[in-house]
């Protein structure tokens, strides 16, 4: 039996049992090496595949999932799916989209085929540590990998959909562990592509090298109140940390601090925030969302003013309003609202402008997970960058921590830079943008 | 779960390649969720993971694929694909399986391939959630969780090892949330066991709701925390995140055996305070982080990790005791058939002492007392850590002032294990997920109150 003529069965047993449903069914294919002094260390080969299926039954919703794909399997993950949703409260808001007909990513663009042979990626691991493990003062590169994987996601709905994306993802980052006398640091950095081809080691060394001889006599600032640049990894990581406040379901479920401020400038009026899953050279690209509902470019914020949450089905009809192409559902999860990529509009300040006076460039944030609270804005996290004025590094710095509140700093924006970046996973696409008067603690 | 003949083949396969050695990790996991928002079931989840991990080792290189294919084609096909680039004529000859029973020593009643329990664990959330909201108006909301695991293992390898276990996982947690009107701010309780629903009767739905209230109505109070070194009393329980970050993951062989921890060539050595000596115990009867035996079928252990200061052992796996010389512990572990093992903490402490709590907080002139920590992180290589206060207070003059908001406590684990200067009697443990290079495995951490001389206070004061 093929995914397909699973899938038909599975939502044929819902149909009968009087239920509605859809099926995600996610496959992958990944290969993963990594080199410890010049020599191969692990070769990982995985093939997976996951069947998530959500019924609702009389507006009551349940969930299950199986990695057996066998006919017996599948029955019982349908059975208690059903068995789930008896247990659960009423969701009147939460139906099976009547949606019809098919929605097919493009493999070409996404899915290029390889044609890396497994013995060039195992000597472009090879060569990437050694390279990095041989430059000075690197004592070793503990932390190296390459990866290329392949999924493919597909969703069924029992009113007859059947959407397709299949993605390629290659990977490769090292991270060194330079030593000098009682000094050391670790650092790296990594690139992503579509094909393998497109990956170049040499850029991967030399960056990791210049983080690490950059930062190794860092040392802490006073604390006082500062200007911040993140760099374009770690802005990202904090705008994702608080992506929440976009969330129609954390506001349908009562936790999101922005559900009353629809309309509101809650930004400095200089910042645009959009979402845009459309972008192809986004790695968030997404032609239709988990309830497959093709996406669109979405604003957020607009001259500083909240145009819209972020919204399922479900969410949406809660607030009266149309599903914007966000639900988030994974096989084994339940049915939520994620941004694909996030945008940030370019600003008008040159460089000159941005990175004038003297302000502190973050170039590595720790505790991210663990040191932010999305529903009061409140953050804390370890830290280390450099000491600028006027565009020079005058001091690598180490060991402090940066501390506010999320949504205060999003009103303090001083300058925001004339130019976009993705970050390395190119989830998001934004400029550099300067926060003015955050402590730091040194 | 998988046929001995299969298994036999598939390693035989493996060693006839030239492979040193060669396992296969057979895992099927039985999982259900229960969510409550308020007073209303959100969700009920259920689901099976399965599938086989295969490791082949060649010298000091490790070979690892997995599939959700249990035939015999499918698992043979693998470890060809694996070994193409390492084919050698066989250097080891394959023992004959003799398949042992671990001794069972964390025993569970109610689990979850009997009965979900699904109406009880509702009970028990929707009851929680009440005294949560009884505490204050201001409780504007909760969240509520419920998850059981049943997780049966079967492990072969090429020198006759089969056995088999399964673990029974229980958690349940409850975070409230308080309003003013304008700030927001959250507090959250936790319980769990290796064990089944049987743990109803051990833990109160009224204790955890009335905490996660108190907590989340302190932090909706607090005030901008104090920033700069200064001294911090780390609570009990969650406390011993501290020795989990700064210290437990720079005692695995994953590290040490890269030459990236700062503790490799410490054996022996003093690492820290003399007040401290510490533990990673996988045997204690139903924690959270215990196992009957490891992912690679080895018994686990109880390992003295410091012992008055001194560093006495690391924690190892096969293939880190292989690169390093100190034995296996039991540690070797992994989230899943996803994962070749690594070694990991268990359910690691600090031992307590003799200090008060009350003369911890009476010798600090500025400080901070953080009774309750979040999650952290560490970078092995050069030992720096964060970790972050939940629920913590500005002492000044030997006497707690006012609530303090959210902040993080960096330092290095060589530095900071010097600064422990007193050690409470009150001792106990608290579990949570720790994640690393083999993914995610349910790990306890804990310790007594203690007192921090010197470590750096992220605020925004």
């Amino acid at each position: 039996m093929n995914v397909e003529s699973n899938a038909a069965a599975i939502l044929d047993r819902v149909k009968e049992k009087g239920a509605e449903g859809d099926l995600i069914v996610d496959e992958g294919q990944a290969l993963s090496l990594k080199a410890r002094d010049g020599e191969l260390e692990e070769h990982k080969v995985s093939s997976s595949q996951i069947y998530g299926l959500r019924v609702i039954k009389d507006a009551h919703v349940g969930t299950a999932y199986s990695e057996a794909a066998d006919e017996q399997a599948l029955n019982s993950m349908v059975d208690q799916a059903l068995i789930n949703a008896t247990f659960a409260k009423v969701e009147a808001d939460e139906k099976i989209l009547t949606t019809t007909g098919s929605l097919v990513t493009d493999d070409a663009l996404l899915c290029p085929s390889d044609e890396v042979s497994i013995e060039n990626k195992i000597q472009f691991v090879l060569d990437m540590e050694g390279n990095l493990a041989a430059k000075d003062k690197v004592q070793n590169v503990p932390h190296n990998s390459i990866s290329d994987s392949i999924v493919q996601r597909r969703v069924f709905t029992s009113s007859g959909l059947d959407a397709r994306l299949k993605q390629r993802m290659c990977v490769a980052g090292a991270y060194a562990l330079m030593v000098d006398g009682d000094k050391n640091v670790m650092d790296g950095s990594g690139r992503a592509a579509r094909q393998f081809d497109q990956l170049n080691y040499t850029d991967i060394v030399d960056e990791a090298y210049e983080r690490c001889v950059g930062l190794l006599h860092g040392e802490p600032v006073p604390t006082k109140h500062y200007d911040l640049i993140f760099d374009k990894e770690f802005q990202v990581e904090v705008f994702s940390t608080f992506a929440s406040m976009f969330s129609g379901k954390t506001a349908k479920d009562g936790v999101n601090p922005m559900r009353d401020k629809l309309g509101d400038i809650i930004s400095d009026p200089c910042l645009s925030i959009s979402d845009q899953p459309l972008l192809t050279d986004g790695f968030g690209y997404a032609l239709f969302d988990s309830e497959g509902t093709a996406t669109r470019a979405t604003p957020l914020i607009t001259g500083g003013r909240l145009e819209t949450l972020i919204h399922n089905s479900a969410t949406a009809a809660h607030f009266g309003v149309s599903t914007t192409g966000h639900a988030i559902r994974g096989p084994k999860s339940t049915l939520g609202v994620s941004l694909h990529q996030m945008h940030i509009d370019k600003g008008s300040d040159s460089p000159a402008t941005l990175f004038s006076g003297e302000y502190l460039l973050i170039t590595d944030l720790s505790g991210l997970h663990s040191g932010a609270n999305p529903i009061s804005g409140q953050f804390s996290f370890g830290a280390a960058g450099y000491l600028c004025r006027d565009g020079e590094r005058i001091q690598p710095v180490r060991n402090i921590t940066v501390a506010g509140n999320f949504y205060d700093m999003l009103k303090k924006v001083s300058a925001i830079g004339d130019e976009l970046f993705w970050n390395l996973e190119r989830s998001a696409y934004m400029p550099h943008i300067r926060f003015s008067d955050v402590a730091v603690s040194g | 779960m998988l046929e001995s003949k299969i298994a036999d083949s598939v390693v035989d396969h493996a060693l006839s390649l030239g492979a040193d050695f060669a396992e296969l990790f057979v895992d099927r996991n039985q999982v259900n969720n229960i969510a409550t928002l308020s007073n209303e079931v959100q969700s009920v989840q259920s689901g099976i993971d399965f599938g086989v991990g295969i490791r082949l080792v060649y010298g000091y290189k490790v070979l690892y694929g997995y599939t959700n294919k249990m035939d015999l084609d499918e698992l043979r096909r693998i470890v060809s694909e694996l070994s193409a680039k390492d084919l050698r004529d066989p250097i080891n000859q394959m023992l004959a399986f003799d398949y042992r029973k671990p001794e069972e020593y964390h025993p569970a009643s109610d689990i979850l391939s009997l009965d979900a329990c699904i109406d009880g664990k509702v009970a028990y959330l929707l009851a929680a959630d009440k005294t949560a909201r009884a505490a204050s108006n201001m409780i504007s909301q909760t969240r509520g969780s419920c998850m059981q695991r049943e997780q049966s293992i079967e492990i072969f390898n090429s020198e006759g090892l089969h056995t088999d276990d399964k673990r029974n996982y229980i958690r349940t947690s409850l975070t409230a949330y308080a309003s003013d009107g304008g700030e927001q701010a959250t507090g959250s309780w936790n319980d769990g066991g290796l064990r089944g629903w049987e743990i109803r009767s051990d833990i109160s739905a009224a204790e955890t709701g009335s905490e996660a209230a108190r907590q989340a109505l302190v932090n909706l109070s607090a005030k901008a925390c104090p920033s700069g070194r200064m001294p911090v009393v780390l609570g009990n329980g969650f406390g011993g995140v501290i020795f989990h970050e700064a210290c437990g993951h720079l005692l695995e062989t994953t590290s040490v055996a890269k030459k990236a921890s700062v503790f490799h060539d410490q054996m022996g050595e003093m690492i820290a305070n003399p007040v401290v000596s510490a533990v990673d115990d996988g045997t204690i009867a139903n924690e959270w982080g215990s196992i009957n035996i490891d992912d690679e079928g080895l018994e686990t252990q109880n390992t003295q990790l410091i012992k008055d200061g001194k560093l006495t052992n690391f924690l190892s796996d096969r293939l880190g005791a292989q690169q390093t010389g100190y034995e296996r512990t039991g540690s070797g572990r992994r989230q899943s058939y996803h994962f070749a093992p690594a070694s990991r903490m268990r359910n690691t402490f600090i031992e307590p002492g003799e200090d008060e709590l009350d003369d911890m907080i009476a010798s600090i002139d500025k400080g901070i007392y953080a009774s309750h920590l979040g999650g952290g992180s560490v970078q092995p290589g050069t030992g720096e850590f964060n970790f972050a206060v939940q629920e913590g207070y500005y002492v000044e003059n030997g006497k707690i002032q006012y609530p303090v908001k959210a902040a993080t406590l960096i330092s290095t684990g060589p530095a900071v294990l010097k600064e422990i200067s007193m050690i409470g009697k009150d001792f106990s443990l608290a579990c949570g997920m720790c994640g690393s290079v083999s993914g995610a495995v349910p790990t306890t951490v804990g310790q007594a109150s203690l007192k921090v001389d010197d470590i750096l206070v992220g605020g925004n004061a």
